[in-house]
């Protein structure tokens, strides 16, 4: 698949995790769509197509907040080519170990966000922060993900993914 | 060396991309955000926010509508035989009282603020881990304009960000670029009130003023955004440390964001 119909396609994402997934927060805490997302398509392709794709989703990500451009696109191109890399590795990409990974990606970018912003914003509440939102989004995004793998693994999805993809060496 | 870097290009090329990230987010935060290719990004995500959220809430709507009233619809049969005289005068009474209430809470927001108003409903919210943000259905074809305040019943919920024709996204109070002039509303001490994404902090506060736990801050007026005297937080710790000129005073806001869905936007 072509970087221009995954870079469409986190478009469309970014408004569907801000309302569509709303009614799936709770206490305010939602998974990271568009991360489950970066990582299953990270495991599918090479780790500078992964790197452009986890830059791609991360400046939208920035644009469409308040946040400062380019904070998301730096985190989520690191974990996009993480992802690629541990594509290699993986032998059954359905495998419910996929949300453990799933779940340190995301609170691996959790950790890595909070170290930026107290870089720029002076001192943070890290270990509330860690606490009330880092660690349950990371469970809750890790857990989305393996229920997303199984459903895209019954319906065929994964293979057409594979069958579209072509592995470039880095 | 040529061959060397001809054979790690890709790599090279790579972390080139990622330092001149790095580099865009550190002059930033001297220079203030940049505004790239926003209006385009938001007017799509705004159109498929608007799209996902009003087909959700009209099945939502319809259920509550229709399903739940149906039940009670029959329960109301049953206590209309048993005591329909007393059920119409209990209806008439609950009526009048919510519509007092109603005119009450109207009366009192007219009074803090003499400001006219946009109700905006939310249509999406929080798109990144590292800001707190939330998008209204309301924009500049409703008068609404970058920087005005927006507020709930309770209290302060943050200023507008960015806003386009349909749709506006909103800056909360916790957002780490988020500042407000508030003051303390039992001795009028001055601060300035920062978010730190999970609760807000209060800076600047002399080591010798009074602030104590659970003391309601309200905006102060100063920043020419909010009127005076709205709600915004409530301090909840106070550390007090010989070696500061400040204290550290932590404070969590008085709307509860996970919860809004209407909000009220001041026009100036």
């Amino acid at each position: 698949m072509k970087a221009g119909v995954y870079f469409i396609l986190f478009l469309l994402l970014v408004p569907l995790q801000a309302s569509l997934l709303n009614p799936l927060s709770i206490a305010g805490i939602k998974p990271d769509l568009t991360l489950v997302l970066l990582y299953i398509i990270g495991l599918l392709i090479s780790p500078l197509e992964a790197a452009f794709l986890g830059i791609g989703t991360g400046l939208l990500l920035d644009i469409g907040s308040a946040s400062l451009l380019g904070v998301s696109g730096f985190t989520r191109g690191l974990l996009g080519i993480a992802a690629s890399l541990l594509g290699r590795k993986v032998l059954d990409i359905t495998s419910p170990s996929n949300g453990i990974f799933l779940a340190v990606f995301s609170l691996a970018e959790g950790l890595l966000l909070m170290f930026f912003l107290s870089l720029f914003y002076g001192t943070l509440p890290v270990v509330s922060l860690l606490v009330s939102h880092i660690l349950p989004q990371a469970v809750y995004t890790g857990m989305l993900g393996v229920v997303l793998l199984r459903f895209m693994a019954t319906k065929d999805i994964l293979a057409l993914l594979k069958r579209r993809t072509v592995q470039k060496e880095f | 060396m040529p061959g060397f870097i001809a054979k790690r290009r890709k790599i090279i090329f790579v972390v080139i991309l990622f330092t001149i990230l790095f580099w865009l987010v550190t002059i930033q935060v001297k220079n203030g955000r940049f505004v790239f290719l926003e209006r385009p990004i938001l007017a799509v995500s705004g159109f498929f926010e608007r799209m996902i959220t009003g087909t959700y809430r009209s099945i939502e709507s319809t259920v509550n509508r229709y399903v739940w009233l149906v039940k009670t619809e029959r329960e109301n049969e049953e206590l209309k035989q048993q005591n329909d005289t007393l059920k119409l005068e209990h209806a008439i009474l609950n009526e009048l009282l919510n519509e007092n209430e109603r005119l009450r809470e109207a009366l009192r927001f007219k009074q803090l603020n003499p400001l006219s108003s946009v109700a905006a409903p939310v249509i999406g919210k929080n798109m990144s881990p590292i800001s707190a943000t939330l998008t209204i259905n309301k924009g500049t074809d409703q008068g609404i304009r970058k920087d005005m305040a927006v507020i709930t019943a309770d209290g302060v919920v943050g200023r507008i960000h960015s806003v386009l024709a349909g749709s506006s996204k909103v800056m909360l109070l916790t957002d780490p670029g988020s500042t407000l002039a508030v003051r303390v509303q039992r001795n009028r001490e001055e601060g300035l009130l920062e978010g730190k994404l999970v609760n807000c902090a209060l800076k600047y506060v002399s080591y010798y003023a009074d602030i104590q736990k659970g003391d309601i801050l309200v905006t102060s007026g100063l920043d020419g955004i909010f009127p005076k005297g709205l709600p915004v937080a409530v301090v909840v710790k106070v550390t007090k440390r010989e070696a500061n000129a400040f204290q550290i005073v932590v404070a969590e806001p008085v709307v509860r964001f996970s919860r809004i869905e209407e909000t009220l936007v001041l026009i100036k």
